[in-house]
């Protein structure tokens, strides 16, 4: 009897399993099967139905023709752009939550947890709350509209996250590992280069991972801090779906959507495995 | 030049103080064993000699340099920690190199200490793995080695054999010993287990409460306690403490229901204290079955009423009662045996040995 109930059991945890795997899959199915449609078949056919003929001259036209506003030049130069903006954000943010965290896990000093605790809270600060004065700042600083103003409002932005994670990750490996090379010679910044970031790779391809994908999909500051030449990709996409000559070209959209994810989903394909590994690693083995 | 000198060293954490004026001489070459229960301050005292732990007051020489406030890799120390500290992400032969490295030694000079070190560690082998594919033994042996590499004027151990388990750990305090007799380097060791201490040590500083209770010998340790609390520490089986009364001098043992009076050998102490009451301190090798030849002066023959018998291979302890208060005697596995059955035991009691506390401070009399 019991052997029945597990058989039951499993069927339907696995009938679940599939049925919400297929209603989160549909809405990028419905992007992919469109973006390679003409336009004449997306206004007569069916949805969810396959392309008849696989046509790639919506993606062609997204990626280097389609109009954003009053440009016509696709997505690509917005694409170097969000690049152009992304890498340094991410390696800056990460370098220095690795060193936050090393300082606060290993080097205790007084008032080292209500900094931390102070940290910490610069995760819960909504962005809108900082929008007005960080224009101003940024002004002030004549770096208004610049990739440069970008990078450095999502590093400072960044800082709490990978802190928070370092920190987490560095806590847990034994004081007496900085006590030894101590007595080694080694002095603070030996340690942190010889002994701790050779063991960081998991926590590294997590805060990359979680940064690049913040960074990359943030909307909100690249619409407010950037100037015409340098506007991110999220950006560019939104203009290109709100400028229609014409009719609405649907599988421009589609592909213009799926050019912006790709980034983020191929980060997740190549080093998800690790991001899963290191989250739920909690120390080095020694 | 591995002479350790601290004077009235103080420990404070904030409001606490854990280390209440510390006062030790170590010779160069001796090795000197810090023992307490847990929380007595031993280890803080071995990191305030590190440097590890900055010192509230008092001074630190080691030799004649004055190391109070001199950075621990200035110091010309070594130390082994209980958890080994392994590097995890570099090779065995790399943690050796390490603190050479840093250090800037030549590189040849590094090889050939390398070489050395392992050689004498029986670590050869080991020198491409990492320490994640030792074995517990092995890492301490790396451990060791690290240490070693250096060849300092103090080692430092820090309860290094505590991650072992029981066989493994009386062959690694062998060799512990038999290195120290080979360098004979200075060495600081923290434990909280008195048979290392008595096995190592030249000499032992028993800790309570951040101070020190007794600093000697581990004879001196063992057979002349300078209070209850070393006596009760030292030793195993324990001690036992049996609450007499003093009459004349001697004291008054009640067993299977007969009164003895017993000689001791601090008579005069005793009688000049005026204590109406005593804590009679006797080891359970002093309290034995009759035996042919001994006559120190002190044997009192009398009889136990045996509770329990407890065999251990070479002998057997048995619990009785003295004056209500529970004894443990040594007997030999063939007179065990019967106490055993007969739940009684002619006993002989060799006061010789025997040391008195005051009831009330646990002070020696």
């Amino acid at each position: 009897m019991s052997s029945m109930n597990l058989r039951l059991g499993r069927t339907l945890i696995y009938t679940l399993l599939i049925g919400f795997a297929l209603i989160y899959l549909a809405p990028l199915y419905v992007m992919l099967v469109t973006s390679l449609k003409d336009i004449e078949e997306i206004r007569s056919g069916n949805l969810i139905a396959l392309p008849e003929n696989i046509n790639f001259s919506a993606w062609v036209k997204a990626w280097n023709s389609a109009c954003t506003g009053s440009e016509c030049e696709g997505l690509a130069p917005y694409f170097w752009n969000s690049v152009r903006i992304v890498i340094p954000a991410v390696l800056i943010s990460t370098i220095i939550g690795a060193c936050n965290g090393y300082v606060l896990a290993q080097w205790q000093f007084k008032g080292s947890n209500m900094l931390f605790g102070a940290l910490l809270f610069g995760c819960f600060i909504p962005f809108q709350v900082i929008l007005l004065p960080m224009a101003k700042l940024l002004a002030w600083l004549g770096l208004a509209n610049t990739v440069v103003g970008l990078v450095g409002v999502h590093v400072v932005y960044g800082i709490t996250f990978t802190t928070l994670f370092f920190r987490n990750y560095y806590v847990a490996i034994p004081n007496e590992l900085v006590r030894a090379a101590r007595l080694d010679g080694a002095g603070f910044f030996a340690i942190f280069w010889r002994i701790f970031l050779p063991m960081s790779t998991p926590i590294f391809v997590v805060t990359v991972i979680w940064q690049f994908t913040q960074i990359w999909n943030d909307f909100l500051f690249g619409v407010v801090y950037s100037g015409p030449g340098t506007q991110p990709i999220t950006v560019a996409l939104n203009n290109l779906v709100n400028t229609s000559v014409g009719g609405k070209e649907y599988n421009v959209d589609m592909a213009a959507a799926i050019i912006a994810a790709l980034p983020t989903l191929l980060v997740y394909l190549v080093a998800g495995k690790y991001f899963v590994r290191g989250l739920t690693a909690g120390a080095v083995k020694g | 030049m591995g002479a350790i000198t601290i004077q009235e060293l103080t420990k404070s954490y904030g409001e606490t103080q854990v280390l209440k004026g510390i006062d030790l001489a170590i010779n160069d070459g001796e090795f000197l064993i810090l023992v307490g229960p847990s929380g007595c301050g031993k280890s803080t005292l071995m990191n305030c000699i590190a440097g590890l732990e900055d010192i509230t007051s008092g001074e630190l020489f080691i030799g004649d340099d004055n190391v109070t406030n001199v950075n621990p890799k200035d110091r010309d120390i070594a130390m082994v920690f209980q958890s080994y500290a392994l590097y995890p992400t570099m090779t065995v032969e790399r943690n050796i190199r390490f603190g050479l490295e840093m250090r800037k030694y030549p590189k040849a000079e590094i090889d050939s200490t390398v070489k050395d070190v392992a050689k004498l560690l029986q670590i050869e082998h080991l020198l491409d793995r990492k320490p994640s594919q030792l074995s517990g033994g092995q890492r301490q042996r790396v451990a060791m080695g690290r240490a070693l590499a250096r060849s300092p004027r103090v080692f430092l151990f820090d309860e290094p054999l505590s991650n072992l388990d029981a066989k493994l750990r009386v062959e690694m305090r062998t060799e512990i010993k038999k290195l120290h007799k080979r360098l004979g380097t200075t060495i600081v060791y923290v434990t909280h287990d008195q048979v290392e201490a008595m096995t190592l040590a030249d000499r032992i500083a028993v800790m309570k409460d951040g101070v020190v209770q007794q600093f000697g010998t581990p004879y001196e340790i063992y057979n002349d306690p300078a209070n209850r609390f070393v006596a009760d520490f030292m030793g195993s089986p324990a001690m036992n403490f049996i609450e007499c009364t003093v009459k004349d001098g001697n004291v008054i043992i009640e067993s299977g229901g007969q009164h003895h009076e017993v000689k001791v050998p601090s008579t005069q102490a005793l009688k000049s204290s005026g204590l109406d009451t005593v804590v009679l301190g006797l080891r359970p090798e002093m309290i034995t079955e009759p035996k042919p030849h001994s006559d120190s002066g002190y044997i009192s023959q009398m009889s136990l009423n045996v509770l329990v018998t407890e065999p251990t291979g070479p002998d057997t302890l048995a619990f009785g009662e003295w004056n209500g208060q529970e004894v443990q005697a040594r007997l030999s596995p063939e007179v065990g045996v019967k106490a055993e059955t007969e739940g009684k035991v002619e006993i002989q009691v060799d006061t010789g040995k025997a040391v008195l506390f005051d009831p009330k401070t646990g002070a020696r009399i």
